[in-house]
């Protein structure tokens, strides 16, 4: 009790000193006069291999910034007007280092007013001491790391996706529930030692070790995200005899998994893997709808069809998207939605916040939890920051390469199915 | 489990001895650390793709086309940069410097032209399905892009040891001093290896979206890191020593995803400090360098 008073009060303390130093320097412009201009600092990777999931969020919030634009700019209620956006991005090349080195460029020479970092868990994770260095709100886009939240940052925020370690939630549930009473008991997690995937297997692993599990994990083990070829590990999974392999990494990794599955003999009675729910367009684009049938992923909102009550539908999105972009090489999918969404928070935080000093801007972003719903469902943060709305069902692919929801059983459309097809 | 990985790692080790043969093939001639030998091979396989989706043209027909035009961009390339890099005082350390700014342009462009996503060529263009060896299944396309590497070292050897142009090529590769004064056209010689070092490096490209899963205009760096392991520990400067260095690198990947699976992609960079540090001169040795 008296712990929990002291961390109570800590955690006040904590916010009083947030407050106060975020007042000055680099942001408080909130009684001058309206800047011309409003300045989103970004990064993005235009090449390496973060730039697959890195150019859909740019490219889809540099979309939002000219619709903005194109209507007189976003409203700014530090200013009760609307103002102009400029989106400064620049490119990392998928480089933590040049991140690092570009971070640190937006906030002390460019003087952003509002600060994104790259997508993905890897570009994120330097971003974020950067930003706290700094006294700067960090809105990040898809860094789903655990480690970077916590209590004591108070310069963070997860805009589109749920925190790696809630994401798998309905993934564990499924496992130990209905996967389980299909036979699919002996569990195989192979994943790519990143922060993204790496917190969703620790997650996993823990949910299944709990007692009264009915699941078994009879292989465990992770390989580096560079990784392009799986025959081994499959042939090393197929030697432990499991039900349901969970395959966790990202799109290169997916697709270089699911390539090799098909080209061997082992078949497994149940696959999941995460990025075919993600980028779909991609997944089917590498592996065909042969490939992908019968595996189980993520249903993201491109499966989902929300009702947005701010900004646009899926459709609406991806028809915008492709209209601006198409043919550019960058295909819409999950992380261009993500980054509509970062957008839509952003516009957001600007209409509500009293200024623009950071810690106004904090306060908005944290005053929109729990109310703002787009099209990837209800934005809701946790005290540390952490995404834990916008939850992503589990899905199963046909044989049409059509995408069913199996779990929870409140949003699902069609039954689980082993060996399928 | 071990002669799975015993087994796929020689048939992926046959794929990387293709994919750092032209390497040391330009090095082993001209003296020049091509560092674009991984975009080059990036652009073979964009090649193959493109040729396959818009020309419906199966990998292995488009294979020889890819050898032949590559072959045709190495020459006026080679006329164009190397002569110059080769006259300079330290030709391999420039050679850094201007081939590291050809991977920078020729991966920038790419992503501008391709896009950052990842492709692929459908399994079935080279059949999908296992072959099975000695109780062991391996992916066809494996197999097929092996067998095509083999294919690629017995037709570098023919043309090395058995052709007249072979026989200056070796002289150039002992000493290009010497082979000068001797009358050799050196430069035309040394064209004709540079063209000859790219083709193979499209040729590899043409069966890396089946080896590595998919293509990206990013993956020129990840693909150099892995060639130069494979040559270095093969022995630098000796095209034929690259079969050994592929081979070690291939079996030592997968012994190491088998039994140390987080820290595979340790794997080159290992080899390659625990060859420059114990036998800097490759596993051949100083004796077969000059070929």
């Amino acid at each position: 009790m008296k712990q929990g008073r002291r961390r109570g009060f800590l955690n006040a303390l904590l916010m009083l000193l947030f407050t106060l130093v975020s007042a000055s320097p680099i942001a408080a412009r909130a009684e001058g006069a309206a800047p011309a201009e409003i300045k989103i600092g970004h990064l993005h990777a235009g090449s390496g291999p973060y730039a697959s999931i890195s150019m859909p969020v740019y490219d889809a919030l540099k979309l939002w910034v000219d619709q903005q634009n194109a209507a007189g700019g976003a409203f700014v209620k530090a200013f009760n007007k609307k103002i102009p956006l400029k989106l400064i991005s620049y490119d990392d090349q998928s480089n933590p280092g040049t991140a690092a080195t570009l971070i640190n460029q937006l906030i002390t020479q460019d003087k952003v007013d509002l600060l994104v970092c790259d997508s993905g868990s890897v570009l994120t994770a330097v971003a974020v001491p950067i930003a706290r260095e700094h006294k700067m709100f960090l809105f990040d886009p898809t860094g789903t790391g655990a480690a970077f939240f916590s209590k004591d940052n108070p310069y963070i925020a997860l805009l589109a996706d749920p925190v790696s370690t809630v994401w798998p939630r309905y993934l564990w549930e499924f496992l130990k529930s209905d996967a389980a009473a299909l036979g699919l008991k002996r569990v195989a997690i192979l994943y790519a030692t990143n922060d993204f995937t790496g917190t969703q297997a620790s997650a996993i692993r823990a949910a299944l070790k709990e007692a009264g599990s009915p699941s078994e994990i009879v292989f465990d083990q992770g390989v580096p995200t560079s990784t392009s070829n799986y025959s081994v590990l499959i042939d090393n999974i197929a030697a432990t005899n499991p039900d349901i392999v969970l395959e966790l990494g990202y799109v290169g990794n997916d697709i270089a998994f699911l390539r090799n599955l098909q080209d061997q003999d082992h078949k497994f009675k149940a696959v999941f893997t995460l990025y075919p729910g993600i980028e779909t367009n991609v997944l089917m684009k590498n592996v065909g709808a042969q490939g992908l049938a019968g595996v189980f992923t993520y249903v993201t909102a491109l499966g989902l069809s929300l009702k947005p009550e701010i900004g646009m539908t899926v459709e609406e999105l991806r028809a915008a998207f492709e209209k601006a972009y198409g043919g550019g090489g960058v295909e819409f999918g999950w992380n261009a939605i993500a980054g509509h969404v970062t957008g839509l928070v952003i516009g957001e935080t600007l209409a509500h916040a009293d200024s623009l000093s950071q810690a106004d801007l904090r306060q908005a972003v944290f005053g929109l939890s729990g109310k703002l719903k787009t099209l990837v469902g209800t934005f809701e943060l946790r005290e540390d920051g952490a995404q834990i709305g916008e939850l992503t069902p589990i899905g199963q692919f046909g044989p049409d390469g059509k995408l069913a929801v199996v779990y929870p059983r409140e949003f699902a459309t069609a039954k689980p199915k082993i060996n399928a097809p | 489990m071990l002669l799975h990985a015993l087994l796929g790692g020689v048939v992926f080790g046959c794929y990387f001895t293709l994919v750092g043969l032209g390497l040391n093939l330009v090095f082993g001639v001209m003296r020049i650390v091509n560092l674009a030998h991984g975009d080059v091979l990036m652009l073979g396989s964009f090649a193959a793709y493109f040729l396959f989706h818009l020309a419906a043209l199966s990998p292995l027909s488009a294979a020889p086309l890819i050898v032949v035009g590559f072959f045709l961009l190495g020459l006026p390339f080679y006329y164009l940069v190397v002569p110059r890099l080769a006259a300079s005082r330290d030709a391999e350390m420039l050679s850094f410097i201007l081939f590291f700014g050809v991977q920078q342009i020729i991966e920038a462009l790419a992503a501008i032209a391709f896009g950052s996503s990842e492709r692929s060529i459908p399994g079935r263009a080279l059949g999908i399905g296992a072959v099975h060896l000695w109780g062991q299944s391996l992916p066809r396309a494996w197999v097929i892009s092996a067998l095509v590497a083999l294919a690629a070292v017995l037709a570098l050897y023919l043309y090395l040891y058995h052709t007249r142009l072979g026989l200056l090529t070796r002289a150039v590769m002992a000493s290009r001093e010497e082979a000068r004064a001797s009358g050799i056209d050196i430069h035309r010689v040394s064209a004709i290896a540079f063209g000859i070092g790219l083709a193979l490096a499209g040729l590899a490209g043409v069966f890396a979206p089946f080896m590595l899963g998919s293509i990206t205009p990013a993956m020129g760096s990840i693909i150099n890191l892995a060639a130069f392991a494979v040559i270095v520990v093969g022995t630098l400067g000796n095209p034929l020593g690259t079969v050994l260095g592929g081979l070690v690198y291939g079996v030592g990947l997968l012994l190491m995803q088998t039994y140390l699976s987080a820290w595979a992609d340790l794997l080159p960079n290992l080899l390659l400090i625990l060859v420059l540090l114990v036998r800097p001169s490759g596993l051949l040795g100083r004796r077969v360098r000059l070929a």
